[in-house]
């Protein structure tokens, strides 16, 4: 599936499960703080996008996704604040963080927080072409 | 949760156990119930403070009918095996669902005295419309 359809089924999946429209449903937009989305409207968005382009995600994938398969107590600090180890697989997978702003900032619940409508497209993308490999 | 169970195939079984289905399948307001188990099992996550973590899956929090009703939380998987780690003494969970809201608040006790437990009590609340 190329770039443009992916991102597209995404920005679909996203305005039929939240009722946003798609201006809304930007690509820089985040699921949960821009969107509203919660954890339920998560998945309802996963299995729309499974339906459209094929490609099974569960929740607990994006989790993985984003922290690379990195232990919790490596990913995060003892005070749950996100590692240096953390912000570099950050910057792989949600490239749109500033790793200085956030540096000592940035807590382990509030990183799904800053995922956007670009992150899933280029998750799906992801395990699109790992899927049909 | 009507629609979400209605519209997409198969959430069900990724939601719920075989046991919290026979729970919900058996009652008149069967999508009602469903809202008020995953409330609980946000709750219950929440109050964990994980979310639904890596490798984690809805069903290893599973909500199940206690003496006289009262729900009680069953772990499994991942996330029974988190809890264990951190020094899981118990975990209590109150549902209420109504007038097209379920609510819950899951309360965690955790052993101090566990070797990498860091909290003593944490109290968390989910609600989730159906």
């Amino acid at each position: 599936m190329a770039e443009s359809q992916t991102i597209s089924a995404v920005q679909e999946a996203v305005v039929g499960a939240l009722g946003v429209s798609e201006d809304e449903a930007a690509p820089d937009a985040t699921l949960m703080d821009d969107l509203g989305a919660e954890s339920i409207d998560l998945l309802d968005i996963l299995f729309r996008i499974e339906r459209s382009t094929g490609v099974k995600i569960q929740a607990s994938d994006l989790s993985e996704y984003i922290q690379g398969g990195i232990p919790d107590d490596e990913f995060s600090d003892e005070n749950e604040i996100i590692s240096e180890k953390g912000l570099e697989q950050l910057k792989k997978v949600m490239p749109q963080i500033d790793a200085d702003e956030q540096r000592g900032n940035l807590h382990a619940e509030n990183v799904i927080k800053l995922f956007t409508v670009q992150n899933l497209a280029d998750m799906v993308e992801q395990r699109g072409g790992s899927a049909g490999s | 949760m009507a629609r979400l169970v209605t519209e997409n195939a198969g959430i069900v079984d990724v939601l719920f156990t075989e046991r919290e289905q026979d729970y919900c399948l058996g009652k008149r307001r069967a999508h009602e119930h469903m809202a008020g188990r995953f409330a609980a099992k946000e709750a219950v996550l929440k109050a964990f403070g994980t979310g639904i973590g890596q490798r984690m899956r809805w069903t290893d929090v599973e909500i199940v009918p206690g003496r006289g009703g009262r729900p009680e939380v069953c772990l499994h998987g991942e996330v029974a095996a988190w809890a264990e780690r951190r020094g899981l003494a118990d975990v209590d969970v109150s549902v209420a669902h109504s007038a097209g809201i379920a609510v819950a608040q899951a309360l965690a006790v955790w052993d101090e005295e566990a070797e990498d437990s860091r909290r003593g009590r944490e109290h968390a609340g989910a609600f989730s419309s159906h």
